[in-house]
């Protein structure tokens, strides 16, 4: 199994106010899948892809991809995790507003041995005319398309996404979701995607369900739709 | 309604009470110290001009050769306006300890002197001396002194209202309370001192004081002529060129303007690095900011909220500081000057002007930076705010840098450009703070550099003078001649050259011997640039007679402003009267008599300028050095923090994708480490050639020349000490880098 998570439980607070966000977490991703995480606020679908992403840790389980347990790991260890394996994008971009666009994406390049050409990612994502522009020259999805391309551009194993279309109009969102679609298709990237869109689930080959920290539903989605063809 | 968004303030200082503090304390250390330090100067320099009337000051003194009979002294009081008062005075050298001291008979109507501690002379066995040559010999009430072969009591320890700088000479370059003093005796004490070193000194006061010392220099030329009618002058200072009377006034007050205009200084960076702050917490704050503008907040309103904080820390700083100024520095400060000058007795008053200059003028600058700042924020609109949308730059494209260059490097290079006026601020409060720290650095080496020089390039060990021909058998000797001339340039005070006539084949001095022209010394040279070929004209003391003469070369003699010629030319330019017989020797002359040397020059007399400046200077330049530091790290810390702040998401992104805390240290830091690095090491040069041109400045209004020269280790040193300080700083921002959260980037922007 590529990603493996093992009863993985987390809680915040202390005391009274002490909440359990996640309540023993067990799933399972095959290599190249893309695996949507549907839920309600609060559900805990962040909280678990930032565990899976190494920037939040559990309180209890662990998460292995490859074999390679993140329980077991120090700060320098998931650093280095996070560099080997992981592209993130989220919802509000997170690019770095004083470089242009393809300083942007040359900051996902420059993390890994064998990046992929950075100026035709530019032209893949639409961006090449954009690449001396700086973030706040360039509309919402476009943004967005830089924060994918910086995550791709290392060619990760997982390209972990928080809500990537959350704060874009449905034209653009259709746009995004095609174009991490093709990059699943293209180069064999596992995706896991935390969406509260339902209509997404339907690009998904795995869909997760959480509810109050427990997954309800883990499905296997036989019939894919094609991004393109999404409605909601 | 009180303004409910008011209440954030105490809780916006809490919260950033680290900041709040750091910024605080400097500005107490400033205040406190500038205003204890108006305070002191202010009340030293209101005792001083008081002194002037209260001890009846001279309005100028003049030696003759020798004592004026009572015709004379009307003649001259009648042709000059003036009326005049016999001041005598003998020196003797001290036995047990190297100083002289110039002794005074009783001083009733002029020149009076103020007794600080002990009592005034009963006994002709009995001494008040100078307070500073006292504490500098160690001396108190009951201490013994040997003079003339004369055991003498110590009395009481007093300040000379005409000696408030110890000036040994008029033409001296630097005051020297260790090794010259004054002392007062009684009337009979003193005429059973011996009578070989004993000094026609007569002070005048004019009938009519002339208006300014432009009246008062008109009327001493026109004085010295008609004392020349009656007597033959010997010397002649009037009291606006007197170093004694008008050193440690001028002195006093050019410190004050010094002062003020360091003090502005600071502010400005503070003030900057305050607006700097509050910008980048209403860039944080856009959201809120934007919300209550939408909400109805006025512009005004917010601008009195975020103008509150600098401005609340720095009224508290002033308060405080005030406090510490009048109750502790006050005292240090005055410490400082009573260390240098032997001013008389002086009382702490309440000086307004100290108020304005250290609480109502930087309360002024704080106000004026911070609002412009605030209000060219504020003049976004509420959407603006709310969307963060807050540069005016962004229908631009980014400027393009070299793809050739690493990433990194770019990276880099985008966050000095991003925080530019954060850089700047950097570079000119650590230009500021390095010039500080070299100021405390260079001196010591310098003086003991220059002090060396001097050591290195003496002619000889001694040079007597004489007031009459005499002969020695010393094979040692080497005969001489001296006169002294002036300098006629209309920019600068007029100063006293040494001629010096030279035997040929003189051991001390290698000049050529073939009536070409003269050899200046390297000292004359330097401080007035003059080249070979050229000319100087000079001019008797007290004539108009003017000599010019070309200049052959130049003699390696750092230590006074002199000119070297042969003996022949010598001969032929001046006339016997105003020849003095001088030897040169690298051995005491022990078989001529005392009472026909008129003085003896040694290295001691020649140093006396650095070891002078190195005993009153030295404990302030390390109070500079330890400034300089401090304000380097506060400086560089701060506003390297903001950039920190600023970028926190940015940072926390980098973290996510996996860059190692050295990398974004790489980006973060060292962007810093270079603006910071770099800036010390071109301060470094930069601050000398100022010092240099600063020193060179000083030094022309004194007599005699101050060779700066500083050693090269010294700027190493300095540039060390400023890279360390720096390193201290880096791993304060080092761990700020590390604290700052991975959740940063997670957080949804308002």
């Amino acid at each position: 199994m590529f990603l493996e998570i093992k009863n993985v439980k987390k809680s915040f607070g202390e005391g009274e106010s002490r909440q359990e966000v996640l309540k023993g977490i067990d799933l399972e991703v095959n290599k190249g899948e893309i695996c949507v995480l549907l839920g309600p606020s609060g559900s805990g679908k962040s909280t678990l892809l930032n565990i899976i992403g190494g920037i939040d840790t559990a309180d209890e389980g662990y998460i292995s991809i490859n074999g390679e347990k993140t329980a077991d790991m120090n700060e320098k260890a998931l650093t280095r995790y996070r560099r080997r394996h992981l592209g993130y994008i989220f919802q509000q971009y997170n690019l770095i507003p004083n470089l242009n666009i393809k300083e942007n994406v040359e900051v996902g390049a420059y993390l890994s041995d064998s990046p992929l050409d950075v100026d035709d990612l530019l032209k893949t994502l639409g961006l090449y005319e954009h690449r001396h522009k700086l973030p706040n020259q360039l509309s919402g999805g476009q943004q967005q398309r830089t924060a994918i391309g910086r995550a791709i551009v290392k060619n990760p194993d997982i390209l972990l996404c928080d809500e990537p279309t959350g704060a874009l109009d449905y034209k653009t969102s259709k746009d995004i979701l095609k174009l991490i679609a093709e990059v699943n298709e293209k180069y064999g990237s596992t995706v896991i995607m935390v969406t509260h869109n339902d209509a997404i689930k339907l690009m998904a080959d795995r869909v997760v369900k959480l509810r109050d920290g427990v997954i309800r539903h883990n499905t296997v989605n036989e019939q894919k739709t094609a991004a393109a063809d999404l409605e909601w | 309604m009180r303004d409910p968004i008011a209440k954030r303030i105490p809780r916006e200082i809490k919260s950033d009470i680290g900041k709040q503090l750091v910024i605080f304390l400097f500005f107490v250390l400033i205040i406190s110290a500038a205003s204890g330090y108006f305070i002191a100067g202010d009340s030293l320099i209101n005792s001083y001009n008081e002194s002037f009337e209260k001890y009846n000051v001279e309005d100028g003194n003049f030696e003759l050769f020798e004592k004026a009979d009572d015709a004379a002294v009307k003649d001259i009081e009648k042709d000059g306006g003036i009326t005049l008062y016999e001041n005598f005075y003998k020196q003797e050298d001290t036995k047990g300890f190297e100083s002289k001291l110039r002794i005074f008979g009783e001083r009733d109507e002029i020149n009076r002197v103020c007794l600080l501690s002990g009592d005034m002379p009963s006994a002709d066995d009995e001494i008040a001396i100078d307070r500073l040559y006292a504490k500098n010999h160690d001396l108190k009430k009951g201490s013994r002194i040997k003079l003339d072969g004369k055991q003498l009591t110590v009395s009481g320890m007093v300040a000379f209202s005409d000696y408030s700088t110890l000036y040994e000479n008029a033409s001296d370059l630097m005051f020297d309370n260790d090794k010259f003093g004054v002392g007062v005796m009684t009337d009979d004490g003193f005429e059973n001192l011996r009578d070989s070193h004993l000094h026609y000194v007569y002070s005048w006061k004019y009938d009519k004081k002339p208006a300014d010392d432009a009246k008062a220099k008109e009327a001493s030329e026109q004085l010295v002529k008609d004392i020349s009618k009656h007597a033959v002058l010997t010397d002649f200072i009037p009291a606006y060129t007197n170093q004694a009377i008008r050193f440690a006034g001028d002195d006093m007050t050019d410190d004050m303007a010094g002062m003020q205009a360091f003090i502005y200084i600071t502010i400005v960076i503070l003030a900057f690095i305050t607006a700097i702050t509050t910008d980048n917490t209403m860039i944080e704050e856009s959201g809120v900011i934007g919300t209550l503008r939408a909400s109805g907040y006025t512009r005004g309103e917010l601008l009195r909220h975020y103008l509150a904080v600098p401005l609340i820390t720095l009224t508290a700083a002033a308060i405080v500081g005030n406090v510490i100024g009048y109750t502790v520095m006050e005292k240090y400060m005055a410490m400082a000057y009573l260390g240098s000058y032997s001013l008389t007795s002086y009382e702490v008053r309440f000086n307004p002007d100290a108020l304005i200059k250290t609480t109502i003028v930087p309360f002024a600058i704080m106000f004026v930076i911070n609002l412009v700042t605030i209000w060219n924020k504020l003049r976004f609109s509420p959407l603006n705010f709310l969307r963060r949308d807050l540069s005016r730059r962004k229908k631009k494209k980014s400027f393009r840098l070299n793809t050739k260059m690493p990433i990194m490097t770019r990276f880099r290079l985008r966050i000095i450009f991003q925080n530019l006026p954060n850089y700047i601020t950097i570079i000119a409060g650590s230009f500021l703070a390095n010039f500080i720290l070299m100021f405390g650095m260079i001196f010591k080496p310098m003086l003991l550099s220059f002090q060396d020089t001097i050591s290195d390039n003496m002619l000889c060990s001694y040079i007597y003078i004489m007031k009459a021909p005499a002969e020695t058998s010393s094979d040692s000797a080497e005969k001489g001649y001296l006169t002294n001339l002036e300098t006629t340039y209309e920019q600068y005070k007029h100063e006293q050259v040494s001629i010096y006539g030279i035997e040929k084949d003189s051991r001390y001095v290698n000049i050529p011997h073939d009536g070409s022209g003269v050899y200046l010394s390297t000292a004359y040279r330097d401080k007035y640039d003059l080249d070979e070929g050229g000319s100087i004209t000079l001019k008797e003391k007290f004539t108009d007679k003017e000599y010019t003469f070309k200049i052959s070369g130049f003699y390696d003699y750092p230590a006074t402003i002199a000119v070297f010629m042969d003996a022949e030319t010598f001969e032929e330019t001046f006339d016997e009267d105003s020849r003095l017989q001088i030897y040169l020797s690298n051995k005491e002359l022990t078989d001529i008599d005392d009472k026909l040397i008129a003085s003896r020059i040694s290295e001691t007399d020649l140093t006396k300028t650095s070891r002078q400046l190195m005993r009153s200077m030295s404990s302030i330049m390390n109070v500079f050095m330890v400034f300089g530091i401090i304000m380097f790290v506060i400086v560089v810390y701060l506003l390297a923090k903001i950039i920190i702040e600023r970028n926190a998401r940015s940072i926390s992104m980098t973290k996510i994708l996996g860059y190692t805390e050295r990398e974004i240290s790489g980006l973060y830091v060292h962007s810093t480490t270079f603006v910071a690095v770099l800036s010390i090491i071109c301060t470094i040069p930069l601050a000398n050639k100022i010092l240099e041109t600063v020193f060179k400045k000083i030094f022309m209004d004194y007599s005699g020349y101050f060779a700066y020269i500083v050693p090269v280790s010294t700027l190493i040193a300095t540039c060390i000490i400023g890279i360390v300080s720096y390193l201290a700083v880096s791993l304060l921002l080092n761990a700020k880098v590390r604290r700052v959260d991975l959740a940063e980037a997670l957080k949804n922007v308002e």
